[in-house]
Protein backbone atom coordinates (compact mmCIF):
# COMPACT_ATOMS: atom_id res chain seq x y z
CA UNK A 1 0.00 0.00 0.00
CA UNK A 2 1.09 3.64 -0.63
CA UNK A 3 2.02 6.17 1.74
CA UNK A 4 -1.34 8.54 1.41
CA UNK A 5 -3.23 5.41 1.12
CA UNK A 6 -1.92 3.83 4.92
CA UNK A 7 -2.31 7.43 6.07
CA UNK A 8 -6.38 7.23 4.42
CA UNK A 9 -6.33 4.07 6.19
CA UNK A 10 -5.08 5.32 9.60
CA UNK A 11 -7.75 8.26 9.45
CA UNK A 12 -10.64 5.70 8.85
CA UNK A 13 -9.66 3.35 11.16
CA UNK A 14 -9.55 6.45 14.15
CA UNK A 15 -12.54 8.19 13.07
CA UNK A 16 -14.37 4.93 13.02
CA UNK A 17 -13.26 4.48 16.72
CA UNK A 18 -14.29 7.46 17.83
CA UNK A 19 -17.77 7.27 16.50
CA UNK A 20 -17.69 3.64 18.31
CA UNK A 21 -16.96 5.13 21.46
CA UNK A 22 -19.27 8.17 21.15
CA UNK A 23 -22.12 5.80 19.84
CA UNK A 24 -21.48 3.43 22.88
CA UNK A 25 -20.86 6.23 25.24
CA UNK A 26 -24.46 7.93 24.10
CA UNK A 27 -26.18 4.08 24.17
CA UNK A 28 -25.22 3.44 27.82
CA UNK A 29 -26.99 6.55 28.72
CA UNK A 30 -29.88 5.51 27.27
CA UNK A 31 -33.21 3.99 29.49
CA UNK A 32 -34.34 1.01 27.56
CA UNK A 33 -38.50 1.04 28.49
CA UNK A 34 -39.59 -2.22 26.25
CA UNK A 35 -38.38 -4.74 28.60
CA UNK A 36 -39.79 -7.86 29.64
CA UNK A 37 -41.77 -6.95 32.59
CA UNK A 38 -41.06 -9.94 34.71
CA UNK A 39 -41.10 -9.93 38.76
CA UNK A 40 -38.11 -10.16 40.12
CA UNK A 41 -38.13 -12.43 43.41
CA UNK A 42 -35.74 -11.09 45.54
CA UNK A 43 -34.70 -14.18 47.30
CA UNK A 44 -33.61 -15.43 44.16
CA UNK A 45 -30.94 -13.33 44.09
CA UNK A 46 -30.10 -13.76 47.83
CA UNK A 47 -31.45 -10.01 49.26
CA UNK A 48 -34.31 -10.29 52.05
CA UNK A 49 -36.29 -8.01 50.48
CA UNK A 50 -37.20 -5.35 47.74
CA UNK A 51 -37.44 -1.20 48.58
CA UNK A 52 -41.16 -0.29 49.45
CA UNK A 53 -41.29 2.12 46.47
CA UNK A 54 -38.44 1.21 44.08
CA UNK A 55 -35.52 -1.19 43.61
CA UNK A 56 -31.80 -0.24 41.90
CA UNK A 57 -31.07 -3.67 40.97
CA UNK A 58 -27.09 -3.36 39.67
CA UNK A 59 -25.39 -6.96 37.90
CA UNK A 60 -21.36 -6.50 38.65
CA UNK A 61 -18.73 -8.82 38.26
CA UNK A 62 -15.35 -8.58 39.90
CA UNK A 63 -13.33 -7.82 36.03
CA UNK A 64 -15.81 -4.58 36.03
CA UNK A 65 -14.24 -0.92 35.71
CA UNK A 66 -17.05 0.88 35.96
CA UNK A 67 -19.17 -1.07 38.60
CA UNK A 68 -17.60 0.48 41.72
CA UNK A 69 -18.55 3.63 40.28
CA UNK A 70 -22.21 3.18 39.57
CA UNK A 71 -22.30 1.17 42.41
CA UNK A 72 -21.52 4.89 44.65
CA UNK A 73 -24.01 6.43 42.23
CA UNK A 74 -26.91 4.12 42.60
CA UNK A 75 -26.12 3.88 46.53
CA UNK A 76 -26.20 7.88 46.73
CA UNK A 77 -29.19 8.23 44.64
CA UNK A 78 -30.84 5.17 47.12
CA UNK A 79 -29.86 6.70 50.29
CA UNK A 80 -31.69 10.18 48.79
CA UNK A 81 -35.13 8.80 47.94
CA UNK A 82 -37.34 7.23 51.19
CA UNK A 83 -38.09 3.90 50.14
CA UNK A 84 -35.54 2.96 47.27
CA UNK A 85 -33.47 0.38 47.83
CA UNK A 86 -30.13 -0.22 45.91
CA UNK A 87 -29.12 -4.12 45.49
CA UNK A 88 -25.61 -5.30 43.79
CA UNK A 89 -25.84 -8.67 42.57
CA UNK A 90 -22.24 -10.39 41.72
CA UNK A 91 -22.55 -11.86 39.04
CA UNK A 92 -19.01 -13.48 38.76
CA UNK A 93 -19.74 -16.73 40.49
CA UNK A 94 -23.58 -16.85 39.06
CA UNK A 95 -23.70 -17.48 35.27
CA UNK A 96 -27.35 -18.61 36.08
CA UNK A 97 -28.17 -15.16 37.08
CA UNK A 98 -26.91 -13.91 34.25
CA UNK A 99 -28.43 -16.45 31.75
CA UNK A 100 -31.33 -15.09 33.40
CA UNK A 101 -31.33 -11.94 33.06
CA UNK A 102 -29.77 -11.92 29.54
CA UNK A 103 -26.95 -9.87 31.18
CA UNK A 104 -24.19 -9.76 28.47
CA UNK A 105 -22.39 -6.59 29.73
CA UNK A 106 -21.81 -4.50 33.41
CA UNK A 107 -22.84 -2.84 34.85
CA UNK A 108 -26.05 -3.64 34.05
CA UNK A 109 -28.67 -1.81 35.81
CA UNK A 110 -32.79 -2.87 36.27
CA UNK A 111 -35.22 -0.82 37.88
CA UNK A 112 -37.83 -2.38 39.61
CA UNK A 113 -41.48 -0.65 40.85
CA UNK A 114 -42.84 -1.78 44.46
CA UNK A 115 -43.86 -5.35 43.01
CA UNK A 116 -40.07 -5.94 42.22
CA UNK A 117 -41.55 -5.22 38.30
CA UNK A 118 -39.18 -5.05 35.70
CA UNK A 119 -39.76 -0.84 34.44
CA UNK A 120 -36.41 -0.37 32.90
CA UNK A 121 -32.95 -1.12 32.03
CA UNK A 122 -29.75 0.54 31.64
CA UNK A 123 -26.95 -1.42 29.96
CA UNK A 124 -23.88 0.33 30.98
CA UNK A 125 -23.25 3.36 32.85
CA UNK A 126 -26.16 5.41 33.41
CA UNK A 127 -26.78 9.04 33.33
CA UNK A 128 -27.61 10.08 37.53
CA UNK A 129 -30.52 12.14 35.82
CA UNK A 130 -31.68 10.02 33.75
CA UNK A 131 -32.34 7.25 36.80
CA UNK A 132 -33.65 10.15 39.31
CA UNK A 133 -36.30 10.77 35.84
CA UNK A 134 -37.37 7.25 36.20
CA UNK A 135 -37.01 6.78 39.66
CA UNK A 136 -39.17 10.21 40.01
CA UNK A 137 -42.06 8.54 37.36
CA UNK A 138 -42.45 5.59 39.77
CA UNK A 139 -42.38 7.86 43.25
CA UNK A 140 -45.27 9.57 41.60
CA UNK A 141 -47.36 6.45 40.16
CA UNK A 142 -47.03 4.96 43.73
CA UNK A 143 -48.32 8.07 44.86
CA UNK A 144 -51.31 7.95 42.67
CA UNK A 145 -51.66 4.24 43.93
CA UNK B 1 -29.59 1.56 51.65
CA UNK B 2 -26.83 0.12 49.83
CA UNK B 3 -25.38 -3.44 50.15
CA UNK B 4 -22.76 -5.25 48.40
CA UNK B 5 -22.30 -9.19 49.03
CA UNK B 6 -18.41 -10.02 47.85
CA UNK B 7 -15.67 -11.00 49.55
CA UNK B 8 -12.65 -8.77 50.17
CA UNK B 9 -10.79 -6.96 46.89
CA UNK B 10 -7.28 -6.41 46.52
CA UNK B 11 -5.98 -2.91 47.20
CA UNK B 12 -7.28 -0.46 44.69
CA UNK B 13 -5.33 1.59 42.53
CA UNK B 14 -5.53 5.17 40.82
CA UNK B 15 -7.78 4.35 37.64
CA UNK B 16 -5.93 6.90 35.81
CA UNK B 17 -3.06 4.82 35.26
CA UNK B 18 -4.45 2.04 33.19
CA UNK B 19 -6.29 4.86 31.05
CA UNK B 20 -2.52 6.30 30.55
CA UNK B 21 -0.94 3.13 29.78
CA UNK B 22 -3.80 2.44 27.25
CA UNK B 23 -2.68 5.74 25.62
CA UNK B 24 0.63 4.87 24.93
CA UNK B 25 -0.37 1.01 23.97
CA UNK B 26 -2.83 2.84 21.39
CA UNK B 27 -0.13 4.94 20.17
CA UNK B 28 2.05 1.73 19.84
CA UNK B 29 -0.48 0.19 18.20
CA UNK B 30 -1.68 2.73 15.37
CA UNK B 31 1.86 2.86 14.57
CA UNK B 32 2.00 -1.03 14.02
CA UNK B 33 -1.15 -0.66 12.09
CA UNK B 34 0.99 1.87 9.99
CA UNK B 35 3.93 -0.38 9.53
CA UNK B 36 1.47 -3.49 8.41
CA UNK B 37 -0.39 -1.22 6.04
CA UNK B 38 2.94 0.12 4.62
CA UNK B 39 4.83 -3.32 4.91
CA UNK B 40 4.86 -6.88 4.70
CA UNK B 41 1.74 -8.05 6.01
CA UNK B 42 -0.19 -6.46 3.61
CA UNK B 43 2.17 -6.19 0.68
CA UNK B 44 1.13 -7.34 -3.02
CA UNK B 45 3.56 -8.42 -5.66
CA UNK B 46 3.04 -9.62 -9.35
CA UNK B 47 2.70 -13.63 -8.08
CA UNK B 48 0.35 -12.42 -4.97
CA UNK B 49 0.42 -12.27 -1.66
CA UNK B 50 4.28 -10.68 -0.49
CA UNK B 51 4.22 -12.61 3.02
CA UNK B 52 3.00 -16.26 1.12
CA UNK B 53 6.47 -16.04 -0.41
CA UNK B 54 8.64 -14.40 2.47
CA UNK B 55 10.49 -16.52 4.62
CA UNK B 56 9.58 -16.99 8.33
CA UNK B 57 13.14 -15.00 9.19
CA UNK B 58 10.97 -12.22 6.71
CA UNK B 59 8.07 -12.57 8.08
CA UNK B 60 9.91 -12.23 12.16
CA UNK B 61 12.25 -8.91 10.89
CA UNK B 62 8.80 -6.97 9.17
CA UNK B 63 9.19 -3.32 11.25
CA UNK B 64 5.39 -4.27 12.26
CA UNK B 65 6.38 -7.68 13.35
CA UNK B 66 8.87 -6.39 15.70
CA UNK B 67 6.72 -3.42 16.83
CA UNK B 68 4.03 -6.13 17.73
CA UNK B 69 6.05 -8.28 19.52
CA UNK B 70 7.20 -5.07 21.93
CA UNK B 71 3.51 -4.44 22.38
CA UNK B 72 2.79 -7.83 23.21
CA UNK B 73 5.44 -8.88 25.99
CA UNK B 74 4.20 -5.44 27.52
CA UNK B 75 1.04 -6.34 27.12
CA UNK B 76 2.22 -9.84 28.95
CA UNK B 77 4.04 -7.62 31.71
CA UNK B 78 1.40 -6.04 31.83
CA UNK B 79 -1.08 -9.62 33.15
CA UNK B 80 1.97 -10.99 35.20
CA UNK B 81 3.13 -8.31 37.28
CA UNK B 82 0.97 -5.41 36.74
CA UNK B 83 2.71 -3.54 39.80
CA UNK B 84 5.88 -3.09 37.85
CA UNK B 85 4.48 -2.83 34.15
CA UNK B 86 6.80 0.34 32.84
CA UNK B 87 4.08 2.65 31.70
CA UNK B 88 1.90 2.16 35.57
CA UNK B 89 5.67 2.82 36.69
CA UNK B 90 6.11 6.04 34.58
CA UNK B 91 2.58 6.86 35.30
CA UNK B 92 3.20 6.81 39.09
CA UNK B 93 6.97 8.17 38.76
CA UNK B 94 6.45 11.21 36.51
CA UNK B 95 2.06 11.69 36.18
CA UNK B 96 0.78 10.83 39.40
CA UNK B 97 2.96 14.03 41.11
CA UNK B 98 2.15 16.17 38.94
CA UNK B 99 -1.99 15.36 39.51
CA UNK B 100 -4.20 15.74 42.20
CA UNK B 101 -4.87 12.91 44.52
CA UNK B 102 -7.73 10.53 42.69
CA UNK B 103 -11.17 10.85 44.07
CA UNK B 104 -11.72 7.23 43.58
CA UNK B 105 -9.95 3.79 43.61
CA UNK B 106 -10.26 0.86 40.84
CA UNK B 107 -9.84 -2.67 41.75
CA UNK B 108 -6.76 -3.46 39.57
CA UNK B 109 -8.34 -6.87 38.74
CA UNK B 110 -10.30 -5.56 35.44
CA UNK B 111 -7.40 -3.96 33.75
CA UNK B 112 -5.54 -6.58 34.28
CA UNK B 113 -7.97 -8.94 32.45
CA UNK B 114 -7.86 -6.42 29.87
CA UNK B 115 -4.41 -6.58 29.10
CA UNK B 116 -4.59 -10.04 28.96
CA UNK B 117 -7.41 -9.70 25.99
CA UNK B 118 -4.98 -7.71 24.53
CA UNK B 119 -2.16 -10.25 24.59
CA UNK B 120 -4.51 -12.88 23.38
CA UNK B 121 -5.32 -10.30 20.26
CA UNK B 122 -1.68 -9.33 19.70
CA UNK B 123 -0.07 -12.90 19.96
CA UNK B 124 -3.00 -14.05 17.19
CA UNK B 125 -2.17 -11.48 15.08
CA UNK B 126 2.01 -12.28 15.39
CA UNK B 127 1.45 -16.31 15.25
CA UNK B 128 -0.79 -15.89 11.86
CA UNK B 129 1.76 -13.59 10.46
CA UNK B 130 4.26 -16.54 11.33
CA UNK B 131 2.82 -18.82 8.95
CA UNK B 132 2.25 -16.39 6.50
CA UNK B 133 -1.53 -15.26 6.90
CA UNK B 134 -1.85 -11.92 4.74
CA UNK B 135 -3.21 -8.71 6.48
CA UNK B 136 -3.79 -10.63 9.84
CA UNK B 137 -0.74 -9.19 11.80
CA UNK B 138 -2.61 -5.41 10.47
CA UNK B 139 -6.13 -6.78 11.14
CA UNK B 140 -5.42 -7.62 14.53
CA UNK B 141 -3.30 -4.90 15.82
CA UNK B 142 -6.17 -2.41 14.46
CA UNK B 143 -8.67 -4.40 17.07
CA UNK B 144 -6.05 -4.13 19.56
CA UNK B 145 -6.10 -0.66 18.54
CA UNK B 146 -9.84 0.03 19.01
CA UNK B 147 -10.06 -1.39 22.10
CA UNK B 148 -6.74 0.24 23.96
CA UNK B 149 -8.37 3.55 22.70
CA UNK B 150 -11.90 3.17 23.71
CA UNK B 151 -10.10 2.87 27.09
CA UNK B 152 -7.88 5.45 26.61
CA UNK B 153 -10.38 8.15 25.62
CA UNK B 154 -13.92 7.06 26.70
CA UNK B 155 -12.96 4.77 29.77
CA UNK B 156 -14.66 2.33 28.21
CA UNK B 157 -13.26 -1.20 28.94
CA UNK B 158 -13.95 -3.55 25.65
CA UNK B 159 -12.30 -6.40 27.78
CA UNK B 160 -14.23 -6.25 30.62
CA UNK B 161 -17.59 -6.51 28.60
CA UNK B 162 -16.01 -9.77 27.28
CA UNK B 163 -15.89 -11.33 30.42
CA UNK B 164 -19.76 -12.55 30.97
CA UNK B 165 -19.67 -13.84 27.37
CA UNK B 166 -16.65 -15.96 28.04
CA UNK B 167 -17.79 -16.61 31.34
CA UNK B 168 -21.59 -18.10 29.82
CA UNK B 169 -19.14 -20.17 27.49
CA UNK B 170 -17.32 -21.83 30.27
CA UNK B 171 -14.03 -20.46 29.37
CA UNK B 172 -13.93 -18.38 32.60
CA UNK B 173 -15.16 -18.06 36.20
CA UNK B 174 -16.22 -21.15 37.10
CA UNK B 175 -14.37 -21.53 40.41
CA UNK B 176 -17.27 -22.51 42.14
CA UNK B 177 -20.34 -24.57 41.07
CA UNK B 178 -23.78 -22.58 39.79
CA UNK B 179 -26.21 -23.47 41.85
CA UNK B 180 -29.68 -21.67 41.39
Amino acid sequence: MTLVGALIALAVLLAATVALGVFLNWRQSQARRNVEHEVVEPHRLGADGLGEVATLLQFSTELCARCPGVHRTLAAIADDHEGVRHLDVDLTHRPDIAKHFHVLQTPTTLVLDRNGVVQTRFGGAPGRDVLELELNRLIAEDANV
Amino acid sequence: MSERRDAATPRGIDPRGPRFAAGITAVLLLIVVFLGLTGLSTAQTAEGWAISAASVAQRILDPAFLLLLVTTLLFLWGVVSPRTAPWGALYRAVVAPRLSAPTELEDPRPPRFAQGVGLFVSALGLVLQLFGVPWALTIAASAAFIAAFLNAVFGLCLGCQLYLLLQRAGIVGRTRPASA
